[in-house]
């Protein structure tokens, strides 16, 4: 017997616990709205330059959208997967013909990948056919945006994991990754800057450009009149530099989920 | 053939250690009941069987594989954890349709094993709408699906009504019976395993404290039960009850169990007659017989208490 009908099964069996209706019908239908919204609203403003234009379009109408996503992957991964260890629910899918980690890989494609598709299919679609010039146009421009701004959303889902796997409890890491997203997206932003603007020194917003590399890249596009006044004005060789150790931090939270996970965890 | 090979393993939780230098054969056709009070290290030792948790040191093999994170070996044996639980959102049938889709047996197979454990008419119920007791038949279904040539199971009955113990462990007999399953089972509700283990295995402190089948572990380690049919039970009772050496006393309406440990048994057939006298009781006879599972069980709880 393969180990792909297995894989598949249980897969389609976190699916249907993780995404039951309405919940998944319901985030379509805010993403939607969204992306129509807010794309209409963000094309109001002007920028010098067609990148420019294009990056804040994309930033401005995908936000709430993250959002959106990232509190669906706070529930099937803090929640869920913190809830089914807690359980027992994991010991049951151990005793299935498949290794730990193809176990967690398709717990992980249902709680992460599955609303991260959605949103982009819907954002890239939405943003297609009101604007296809630019969204054609700017192919490179697109795909460092969804990047930049996909990076720190898969960072909090690694971090989510770890806190499941460690905190064993449902409700338990489900609060502590609300306040792990604070801090990582209000606080250590709002310190950042403080920072920055107190010193007049760039090296703080550098440090948190790799957990949010949409950070360097609206300041590389936005240049003097970004939101840090011309503090930090990257090249776009540091960009790419902040986005690969942001991806870089990622890789390394996923693999050290994936090592408790097959080895540390105690069931 | 030994089925389960366990040798000199160890497992710690920190400071606390769970098992050490324990170790273990299941034989081929046996029914082998790993007994012990309770945190002794039953469910480390199971967990360390079925590949959940890796032994600190020691050896492990199962069917000669080693069980750790090897999905080969899951299609050999069934598994009924204690307390399981499964994703509650799907109803009864269809979870185990999907698990037959995963072991690759037909999908008829699901009705059969739940009309094996009684559970024909919860097809349409959601997992989570089901009861304790449903829910552990549910997880003895569950394991049966592929078929195992090997069932390990830790505390099967934990919650069970007697009606439905009873039940299971007719279910064990008639698998180890005619499809000659071989069952590892792990629980502290000795009397009923007492009915369906051929072999046993007392674990006590993280270690087998002693193992094999029930008249040899009786002999090997002394333990009688010797019965008295007398009039006047009550009063006899009352004063076997204060021999120093006496492990267990049951009084009925026809006579008193006594249990006994060591080399005393002769001396409880000299103690008896002046006992039976001051009790004004008439003995109409003494057996003795091999020591019940429960004997052997408070043996080694006696043990490890240093007792």
């Amino acid at each position: 017997m393969g180990k792909g009908r297995p894989f598949l099964e249980v897969f389609t069996c976190a699916l249907n616990e993780d995404h039951r209706f309405p919940i998944l019908e319901l985030l379509v239908l805010l993403c939607a709205l969204c992306t129509v919204f807010l794309a209409g609203l963000a094309a109001v403003y002007g920028f010098t330059t067609v990148e420019a234009f294009t990056h804040n379009l994309l930033s401005s109408s995908t936000w709430p959208l993250i959002i959106l996503v990232g509190i669906s992957i706070l529930k099937n991964i803090a929640y869920g997967l913190g809830n089914d260890v807690e359980q027992g629910i994991i010991q049951t899918l151990f005793s299935y013909p498949l290794k730990k980690g193809y176990i967690l890989t398709a717990k992980l494609l249902s709680a992460l990948v599955i609303p991260l598709l959605l949103f982009l299919g819907i954002s890239i679609f939405g943003l297609f056919l009101f604007f296809p010039d630019i969204i054609l146009a700017n192919p490179c421009t697109v795909f460092l945006t969804y990047a930049a701004q996909l990076s720190p959303v898969l960072l909090a889902a690694g971090l989510l994991l770890l806190l499941a796997l460690r905190l064993k409890r449902g409700v338990l890491a489900l609060i502590a990754g609300l306040v792990l997203c604070f801090m990582l997206f209000v606080i250590f932003d709002s310190v950042a800057n403080s920072i920055a603007y107190g010193t007049g020194s760039d090296w703080s917003l550098k440090i948190y450009a790799v957990i949010t590399p949409n950070l360097a890249l609206q300041e590389y596009y936005l240049g003097t009149q970004g939101f840090s006044s011309g503090i930090w004005v990257p090249s776009f060789s540091e960009v790419l530099l902040c986005l690969l150790a942001g991806y870089l931090l990622v890789a390394v939270v996923f693999i050290v989920g994936y090592v408790y996970f097959k080895r540390g965890l105690r069931i | 053939m030994s089925l389960i090979l366990v040798d000199d393993i160890a497992k710690s939780y920190g400071k606390v250690v769970a098992v050490d230098g324990l170790s273990l054969r299941v034989e081929e056709g046996s029914i082998m009941g790993l007994i012990g009070p309770n945190d002794v290290g039953k469910t480390t030792t199971i967990k360390i069987i079925v590949g959940l948790l890796k032994p600190d040191r020691g050896f492990v093999r199962v069917f000669n594989e080693e069980p750790w994170d090897n999905p080969a070996l899951k299609s050999k044996i069934g598994i009924i954890h204690e307390r399981a639980r499964f994703p509650s959102h799907h109803k009864v049938l269809d979870y185990l349709q999907r698990v037959c889709r995963i072991f690759g047996k037909p999908e008829s197979r699901a009705r059969e094993v739940l009309a094996l454990t009684k559970l024909e008419y919860a097809y349409d119920r959601t997992i989570k709408t089901l009861s304790a007791v449903m829910l552990q038949k549910f997880a003895i279904a569950h394991a049966w699906i592929n078929q195992p040539v090997l069932i390990i199971a830790d505390e099967p009955t934990s919650n069970l009504d007697p009606a439905a113990r009873n039940d299971l462990l007719d279910l064990i007999l008639k698998l180890h019976q005619d499809e000659n399953v071989t069952f590892l089972i792990s629980s502290d509700i000795v009397p009923e395993l007492d009915r369906v283990c051929d072999t046993v295995a007392i674990i006590n402190q993280g270690k087998i404290w002693a193992s094999g089948g029930l008249t040899e572990l009786s002999e090997r380690l002394g333990a009688r039960t010797t019965r008295i049919s007398a009039d006047n039970p009550e009063a006899l009772g009352e004063l076997i009850r204060k021999l120093e050496y006496v492990s267990r006393v049951e009084v009925d309406s026809r006579g008193v169990s006594v249990g006994v440990i060591g080399e005393e048994d002769g001396k409880l057939y000299e103690d008896v007659p002046k006992l039976a006298k001051k009790a004004k009781a008439r003995i109409v006879g003494i057996q003795s017989g091999t020591a019940s599972l429960e004997e052997l069980f408070r043996l080694a709880v006696k043990s490890g208490q240093g007792g």
